[in-house]
């Protein structure tokens, strides 16, 4: 009996690496990228080493360097690297149902685990699948090929970074690769108007000290985006009553 | 050591947004128009970061416009993901186009 279970397990485990595997195409330039601007930033080997297991969490990541860059003061940093995550409270919130009920330390682990990647991918197989005893699994392995990947790429990155000369101006690898993150997403006006708006105040609030323009550039881009998600559905709901 | 220090409290506080809702003595849900703000988090602080580093120029800290290279390589960058979706062609066609334009000049 408990074999059986084991084998289920070690199934689901295998699933979420397959699943896992074809989205490790994406996921290694951005942490080669990301050990390059490290370095670049005037962070040591090992701080860009260990911030990509610590922090865990790319984008976070080259802000973190480009604000370090230019010299911000640690409170705004923090803050505004922490900021770049809040994101995932949604992912726990929308994972929770499957992974309330588990054991403390398999929700550290897998709290510690739960990136866009990993959400998007087991999240898939756990409104796909009826639910079994062993289908957290299937994110500890989209998990864990994620985090090898990363942690792979963020070396290979620390070792080539110095080996470019500075002509080929790598640091534009940064908008890059967010440009790569971020047209895909574009898939309905808010998003698009939230972009559009964030964008514009970045460059309005450049004047700004500690370079908070980026923080108060996001809440603009956010705010744009609810807002016009709000004023959408509102007009969708008066053409309804009006048919 | 300051950065150090950074990174560790980033890091706390990263794994508590993943943590935490992980919890039982956390309520179910977020508020709805929470749920719906969060979903524009990453769009809106990576265009933040995209587009003054393609117009704001490194060396005079102001907007560039004229014969700033980086903005048609954003531009070819952008088409390339728009129909490839590939991270990796974007990156490598984006900085493509700035060193044949840096030789080219």
């Amino acid at each position: 009996m408990s074999s059986g279970i084991n084998k289920e397990a070690i199934g689901e485990f295998l699933a979420g690496v397959k699943d896992g595997l074809p989205l490790q195409l994406a996921v290694f330039p951005f942490g080669i990228v990301f050990g390059m601007v490290g370095l670049d930033a005037g962070l040591t080997p090992l701080q860009t080493f260990f911030m990509s297991s610590i922090l865990f969490g790319g984008a976070s990541q080259i802000v973190f360097t480009q604000l370090y860059a230019t010299g911000t003061p640690f409170t705004i940093l923090v803050t505004t690297v922490s900021a770049v995550n809040l994101r995932h409270l949604l992912y726990g919130f929308v994972m929770s149902e499957y992974l309330r009920h588990l054991p403390l330390n398999w929700r550290i682990v897998l709290g510690y685990l739960l990136t866009d990647e990993a959400f998007a991918i087991s999240y898939l197989r756990f409104t796909q699948q009826h639910s079994s005893d062993t289908m957290h699994h299937h994110l500890l392995g989209s998990g864990l090929i994620l985090w090898s990947c990363w942690q792979t790429s963020t070396v290979i990155g620390i070792i080539a970074g110095p080996t470019i000369p500075d002509s080929f101006q790598l640091e534009f690898a940064v908008p890059l690769t967010f440009i790569a993150v971020v047209i895909p997403s574009l898939t309905h006006f808010p998003k698009i108007f939230a972009s559009l708006s964030s964008g514009c105040a970045a460059l309005i609030f450049q004047f700004l000290p500690f370079n908070l323009w980026l923080i108060i550039a996001a809440f603009c881009g956010i705010i744009a985006g609810t807002a016009s998600s709000y004023l959408i559905n509102e007009g969708d709901k008066k053409t309804e009553e009006k048919q | 050591m300051i950065v150090w220090l950074a990174i560790v409290c980033a890091g706390m506080l990263t794994f508590a947004t993943r943590f935490l809702p992980l919890s039982p003595l956390m309520p179910k849900s977020l508020p709805d128009w929470l749920q719906l703000a969060m979903k524009f988090v990453p769009v809106s602080v990576l265009s933040a970061i995209i587009v003054p580093a393609i117009f704001i120029s490194p060396e005079t800290k102001t907007i560039v416009i004229q014969d700033n290279l980086r903005i048609v390589a954003a531009m070819v960058a952008i088409i390339v993901a728009y129909y490839t979706r590939s991270t990796i062609t974007t990156i490598i066609s984006g900085l493509s186009v700035i060193w044949l334009l840096t030789l080219w000049q």
